[in-house]
């Protein structure tokens, strides 16, 4: 009587809790699995020890809300231990551990409710839950499948890949060696005609000098005569006024007579015609003549013509693998300049150049200068002295062209190497995305993610590209060590560190980006899916293991 | 192009790598010139005067005029007597120009009078009750007696200084032509006639307008400073004028600037300094071993204060306390105000507790909190969106650690139109609440005061069309720069005003929110980019035809009663809760403050505690520091340490600016994350100390958090602490606040002159210190070094929820300490958590005393709150033996428990009594 009274006004909370309660077919007490319910059985004495052998206690202490174990054993079904842990049984679905807090907040958890008092009203829906995780997991399991399929060609494609870049690796391998050999070769033939050529130029050097001297002026070329004068003449008057003036002559040290290192306005004006200025007329007939003895003595006279080999040299390179990389560059950027493009068109050429400079040296694209047309007017050889210097020539652009060939192939050997330095997938299977690019719109940014190359962000209302990031590496974890991409060094953020980028990856059917977000400042993560990703075998092994533990 | 970008990415680094704030963007005292003359008053002193025959006296106070000797300008003076030894001494110009400012809305309430007895002699004398007032007539001086011990003197220095406002001289004709101040003008043509005043002219630069950097302040109404000393003859040290970076005690401003009061968006702030940051308090205390005293300086406006003390700094102060010789001039403070009047309450003591009581009945308290804000609050600039929000919850799951409360910064909203949402980030912000709310969470957004001036916005719209913003002395309204370009302010001095703002966050308005989601009042000193000090200038007219010189300092105050009405309003039934960056005397009536934009290192860790001491003491119990740190990328060690520090200071909040790193806990390696867990888990268990806490500062008026000579007054070593921190009466705090260290010293004070201490029980060992002074305490990375009192009970709820709204009918454990005499006693509040029932006694208010083995409760008004919580056990410490086992008596009936030994202290098992019931609990030997 004692005894009843004391509980009603003491304990009515723990009414629901106590040990007895029934959980299916096996009596075990509230939060315990099947699994475990062996573990809770009172002695004989009606005692329990604590699953840690820390304590021994009544069994009557099992679930009666107060903590007795220091390994929270005694209360599986409360809140009271905060190291225990309670067991939704969610028949009709999976069965989960979750840690007491969430044992009798209010807040249904387990979908069979368990977790919950009565009067908390909690619904069970563990068997909506169930099926609609079963439909989930056979439509992933036969995405999964169809995947594989697309995977595997992938897989096949990237083997093949893998293969064609041994066996051009090996064919470049032979090549180089060749093309070395003849380097030395080349090289060889290149010396012995430049040393024919040095002679014979020299011997023409000294004859034409000894001509020079009678009938240098009165054998010129007028015409060639009045070209070099007006280059000249544009070169000293440095103040465009369409006459050269006193001053302007007095800054070319050549002019310095008497090499007493200052030109004076004396010496000056006698190339002037002791004028003070004069226009471009009488500077071709009368300064020109004065002035050119003594810039062919501080120039020299000869220099070996190069420009020829030069121009021979494009059309041939259009064969070689390569090359077409910067081949389109000039074409369409011409083609952009000829028909005035709108600017957004204008930006992505500039985009384009961005991107080169930072990698490739200038390739010098369509340059005209107007020295070329200067160059051409070498001195007219006699025509053994010309033979040998087109040999000379001949063998000159001979040893060029072997020297380019080897570092074309040294260029194609290094892409190859990098390829295979880059880790494509333990199958290859993503070997076919490198050279792909994917985009991803939304509110304000263009994302561009290209596989094993770079990611990149372009406002959509124009604006330069912002590099997020290159390639690093495969960041996932563990098993699934593909399913996480990282692409560091992207661009500086102001104040802040270089971009970067973080790629999720999951199974799909068509490659895409799904969504982009910028948790942190300059940290960016994109999700992705892609065929490369399905991996039916693991897949199949994950849920299986999954249903086992269950 | 491409190059200048680059130069300009250059210089832009260089700009702001450069640590911390530019102190060349805010006024020192001499780039100030009413600061500039009104300290000069220091070298010179004035001559004021008592004007014989002119005092009445009326039952609660007298009236006199006093008279300036130099220039002959007559002022009133009025001493009121308040109850609770409080005198109240107003001061202004017998017959101004034009009105000055009088403070509004900061004091609670009309102060209750209290009856005066006056004797008049050579001086006189004004008594009423333990206080009395002594006024001298010429020099003019009052001494302020609390029985019989002199306590406070008002202009002792005689360094009363009153600008009283005067006519501009006229200018020499061809200037005057130039000069063309049509307003100027007008208001001198209007007080043509006014009562003839001598007016001399101060004949010094800044007087009639002043410049800063770019900023030009019209000053159209000229010189009108006032400036008063008081010194504090029984106090060893002062304290108090938040806000400041700096010690709890304060220093000495000879040789540097005084402290600042001017509500100010500080960048990076810097500390151990006497800048002005966000809020203003002007309210000083001064302690020493006997008496302490404080003054509240009730001033809106621009605020110097210059502190005398005799040393410059503690070691030297400590080195005279201990030769207990003084004999030179006491502590005394000097207030030095741009505009308004004099208007002083001297609060007489004798106690710190007192004292702090004394403001308190003036400036009023923070109401009771919801529960929930007294937990953790997790927030950044910004949660990106629905799903980042959503999924932060989550991972607060995942890792089950609790978390009351997500944040939303600026980004949430439209382009910054606040009270609407970015409707592409935040399409669904009902859906995504009620994912909060359903886990006991809640969501706080912040409402800025600037208006973005969008004409297709419909806030801009109101406010234009009804003339709602803060004029330009031209009568336009006022264009700044904020958060959304270009911006208005809404002039909350008018009611009207006040109560459309109030009106827009019910939820017929803001139907975006509900009911759970509460208010972040942030910039409201008010920040204005591209206005001097990044404020508003000057001359802005307020409602009123006040100036923003005049009413600064309360801009956000007002700012505060628009949004405590609105959330009020919107329901009833919910108590506010409100984070304000500024506040003045009295908005801790509305909310909760931090301590603003700080940065993530030690020292703004350590500082965290000075200020919010501080903050404490003048009203603001409700206090906290950005954990982590608003700037910077903190590391791991400074992290964990800061949430320990966070996790003992009132108001517990993860912040972090929108360049950081992201910091959430599970970002960090294992062990820091369990180092947080743990003290988020602290936290949580206290909660019931907490949330009684704050109902006592309610009822009572004393801090929640205390500084030690709170309790420990003799004790002039731990006068000046400010590492360490008392909550109530009951734990001792002494979070570890630098870098790699294993032990910390730990300051025991004493309750006597002798060194005798309390007894303090460690609270994760119960190992006791016995002894006062210095203890150097080994601290690994998990410990928090905090101490239960003997002699005090503590409330806590150890088990482990998602959010404390989900606690509420968890078993609460009681820690009994007990003293010398194995005597313990405290209390513990509980109610809904939520809704204000607790004013009409739906509560139960209990208080636990422990004696002669015997744990016996004790209700406080009747228990009226239907509670389903219960006692899951009683924790004692400092029990000689270990009884077995204990008797539970309920209603005459008896029942044995358990008893077992745990630590230090034994646990009583299982009382499971329900909380209102009636117990007494017998340990057997």
């Amino acid at each position: 009587m004692r005894e009843t009274n004391l509980e009603l006004i003491l304990l009515a909370i723990l009414t629901y809790t106590l040990n007895a309660v029934q959980c299916g077919e096996v009596p075990r007490p509230r939060g315990v699995s099947l699994a475990k319910a062996a573990l809770y059985q009172p002695q004989a004495d009606g005692k329990w020890s604590c699953l840690d052998g820390s304590k021994t206690i009544p069994f009557t202490q099992v679930n009666d809300d107060y903590c007795d174990c220091a390994d929270g054993s005694d209360e599986p079904g409360t809140s009271a231990c905060p190291l225990a842990q309670f067991h939704c049984t969610n028949k009709g679905h999976q069965p989960v551990e979750i840690p007491s807090s969430l044992v009798q907040d209010g807040i249904c958890d387990c979908c069979d409710g368990s977790d919950e008092l009565p009067a908390v009203g909690c619904a069970n829906t563990c068997i909506e839950l169930g099926a609609a995780a079963a439909i989930k997991r056979r439509n992933e399991a036969e995405l999964h499948k169809r995947g594989a399929e697309k995977r595997q060609e992938m897989i096949s494609r990237g083997k093949q890949m893998k293969a064609d870049r041994a066996a051009r690796r090996s064919e470049l391998n032979a090549r180089i060696k060749e093309q070395e050999s003849l380097k030395v070769e080349k090289e060889q033939l290149k010396q012995n005609a430049e040393a024919l050529e040095t002679e014979a130029v020299e011997a023409f050097k000294e004859q034409q000098r000894e001509l020079d001297a009678e009938t240098a002026q009165a054998e010129q070329e007028p015409q060639q005569m009045r070209v070099e004068a007006s280059l000249s003449f544009v070169r000293y008057d440095t103040n465009k006024d369409g006459f050269v003036e006193v001053t302007e002559l007095m800054v070319d040290m050549n002019l310095d007579r008497d090499r007493n290192g200052v030109v004076t306005v004396e010496e000056a004006r006698y190339f002037l015609d002791e004028r003070d200025r004069m226009d471009l007329d009488a500077f071709v007939t009368l300064a020109w003549p004065r002035i050119k003895p003594l810039k062919m003595l501080a120039d020299g006279l000869f220099q070996p013509p190069k420009a020829p080999a030069e121009e021979e040299e494009l059309p041939q390179a259009a064969d070689v693998e390569g090359a077409e990389l910067h081949n389109p560059e000039p074409s369409e950027e011409q083609a952009d300049m000829e028909t005035g493009a709108a600017g957004e068109e204008e930006d992505d050429g500039e985009d384009d150049e961005d991107q080169y400079d930072d990698e490739e040296p200038d390739v010098g694209v369509g340059e005209a200068t107007p020295e070329v047309e200067t160059t051409t007017a070498a001195p007219a050889y006699d025509p053994e002295t010309q033979r040998l210097i087109e040999q000379a020539n001949e063998a000159r652009n001979a040893y060029e062209e072997v020297a380019r060939q080897i570092r074309e192939i040294e260029h194609e050997v290094k892409e190859i190497d990098e390829q295979e330095g880059k880790d494509y997938g333990p199958h290859e299977e993503w070997a076919v995305m490198d050279g792909e690019c994917y985009t991803y719109e939304d509110r304000e940014y263009v994302y561009t993610l290209c596989p094993f190359d770079r990611v990149s962000q372009k406002p959509r209302n124009g604006g330069a590209e912002t590099t997020l990031g290159r390639w690093d590496q495969w960041i996932g974890e563990g098993a699934s060590k593909y399913s996480r991409q990282k692409y560091t060094q992207g661009a500086a953020c102001w104040n802040g560190p270089q971009r970067s980028a973080i790629i999720n990856i999951k199974c799909a059917m068509e490659p895409r980006i799904t969504a982009v977000s910028e948790p942190n400042r300059c940290e960016y993560y994109y999700e992705f899916e892609t065929p490369a990703a399905c991996d039916s075998d693991a897949y199949t092994a994950s849920a299986q293991s999954m249903h086992d533990e269950l | 192009m491409r190059l200048t970008l680059f130069v300009c990415l250059i210089i832009g680094a260089l700009i702001n790598y450069a640590a911390g704030v530019d102190p060349t963007n805010f006024k020192t005292c001499e780039q100030s010139s009413f600061c500039r003359r009104s300290r000069k008053v220091q070298s010179s002193g004035s001559k004021y005067a008592l004007i014989r025959g002119t005092l009445n006296t009326y039952t609660d106070s007298v009236t006199a005029d006093l008279i300036n000797k130099e220039n002959h300008h007559q002022f009133t003076m009025k001493l009121e007597a308040l109850v609770g030894s409080t005198f109240r001494l107003q001061i202004d110009e017998k017959q101004p120009l034009r009105p000055r400012y009088r403070v509004e809305h900061a004091l609670k309430g009309k102060p209750e009078t209290a009856q005066i007895r006056v004797l008049e002699s050579d001086e006189l004398t004004i008594t009423s009750g333990s206080a009395k007032a002594v006024i001298q007539g010429d020099p003019f001086r009052i001494d302020f007696y609390e029985n019989d011990v002199h306590v406070v003197s008002v202009n002792a220095k005689n360094w009363l200084y009153f600008e009283h406002l005067r006519q501009k001289a006229q200018a020499p004709a061809g200037e005057a032509a130039d000069g063309g101040d049509g307003a100027q003008q007008e208001q001198q043509e209007q007080n043509s006639d006014a009562v003839q005043s001598p007016s001399e002219p101060i004949d010094e630069p800044g007087t009639w307008e002043e410049n800063f950097k770019s900023h030009h302040d019209t000053k159209p109404y000229g010189p009108q400073a006032v400036a008063l000393d008081f010194s504090f003859p029984a106090a060893e040290m002062l304290f108090g004028i938040p806000e400041h970076a700096d010690s709890f005690a304060l220093k000495s401003t000879s040789g540097t600037d005084p402290y600042r009061l001017y509500n100010l968006d500080v960048f990076e702030y810097i500390v151990d300094s006497k800048m002005a940051l966000y809020g203003s308090v002007p309210v000083l205390y001064g302690h020493g071993p006997q008496r302490t005293a404080g003054v509240y300086w009730q001033n809106a406006a621009e605020t110097w204060v210059d502190i005398y003390t005799t040393e410059t700094n503690v070691v030297s102060s400590l080195v005279n306390f201990v030769s207990g010789s003084r004999k030179s001039t006491p502590p005394a403070a000097h207030f030095i105000s741009e505009s308004g009047i004099v208007d002083a309450f001297i609060m007489l003591g004798p106690k710190p507790i007192d004292v702090f009581k004394q403001y308190a009945a003036l400036t009023g308290t923070h109401e009771l909190p919801q529960l929930f804000s007294l937990g953790y609050h997790q927030s950044r600039w910004n949660y990106n969106d629905e799903r980042d929000v959503t999924s932060v919850s989550a991972k607060f799951d995942e890792y089950n650690m609790p978390m009351d409360t997500m944040w939303l910064d600026i980004e949430y909203t439209d382009g910054k139109r606040y009270f609407t949402w970015d409707k592409f980030k935040f399409p669904e912000p009902l859906t995504m609440i009620k994912n909060l709310t359903e886990l006991g969470r809640h969501l706080v957004v912040i409402i800025d005061p600037h208006i973005k001036r969008d004409n297709a916005y419909f806030f801009h719209q109101d406010c234009t069309e009804n003339g709602y913003y803060v004029k330009t002395r031209e009568g336009n309204d006022y264009e700044g720069w904020c958060w959304p370009g270009s911006a208005s302010y809404p002039d909350f001095f008018n009611p009207v005003v006040r109560d459309y703002y109030a009106s827009q966050y019910h939820l017929s308005k803001f139907k975006t929110v509900t009911e759970d989601v509460m208010i972040w009042n942030d910039m409201n000193e008010p920040s204005v980019f591209n206005g001097p000090e990044i404020t508003a200038p000057k001359d802005l007219v307020h409602y009123g035809n006040w100036e923003h010189r005049d009413v600064h300092n309360l801009y956000g105050h007002m700012h505060l009663m628009g949004t405590f009405a609105g959330l009020q309003q919107r329901d009833p039934n919910q108590r506010p809760f409100i984070l304000s960056r500024a506040h003045f005397a009295g908005s801790q009536r509305y909310s909760a403050i931090w301590t603003g934009d700080n940065m993530a290192d030690w020292t703004h860790l350590q500082h965290s505690t000075k200020m919010c001491l501080t903050e404490a003491v003048a009203g603001f119990s409700f206090c906290g520091a950005d954990v982590g740190g608003f700037f910077g990328n903190p590391d791991a060690e400074l992290l964990e340490r800061w949430y320990q520090t966070g996790a003992f200071l009132p108001f517990f909040r993860a912040h972090a600016h929108i360049d950081t790193k992201r910091r959430e806990p599970w970002l960090f390696p294992e062990r820091t994350r369990q180092i947080i867990k743990s003290a988020l888990l602290k936290r949580y268990s206290y909660l019931p100390l907490w949330y009684t806490s704050f109902y006592e500062l309610e009822q009572t008026g004393e801090p929640v958090i205390r500084p030690l000579l709170t309790h420990y007054p003799l004790d002039k070593e731990a006068f000046a602490i400010d590492n360490q921190l008392l909550v109530q009466q009951r734990l001792l705090v002494r979070p570890v606040m630098q870098q790699g260290v294993s032990k910390v010293d730990v300051y025991f004070p004493a309750i006597d002159d002798k060194k005798n201490g309390d007894y303090w029980y460690d609270v994760d060992t119960y190992q006791r210190q016995e002894r006062a002074g210095y203890e150097s305490i080994p601290v690994d990375e998990n410990k928090i070094p905090v101490w239960q009192r003997g002699g005090s009970i503590v409330p806590r709820k150890e088990r482990q929820r998602r959010s404390s709204k989900l606690m509420l009918n968890d078993p609460y454990t009681l820690v009994i300490c007990l003293d010398r005499q194995g005597k313990a006693a405290g209390t513990l509040f509980l109610d809904d958590e939520k809704s204000y029932a607790y004013r009409d006694g739906k509560h139960i208010y209990v208080s636990y005393e422990f004696a002669d083995n015997q744990l016996t409760n004790r209700f406080i008004g009747k228990p009226q709150y239907k509670s389903e919580a219960w006692i899951e056990r009683i924790i004692i410490a400092g029990l000689g033996h270990v009884p077995t086992p204990a008797t539970i008596t309920v209603n005459g009936i008896s029942q044995q428990l358990e008893v077992e030994q745990r630590n230090g202290a034994i646990v009583v098992r299982k009382p499971a009594v329900k909380m209102d019931v009636d117990f007494a609990l017998k340990l057997n030997n």
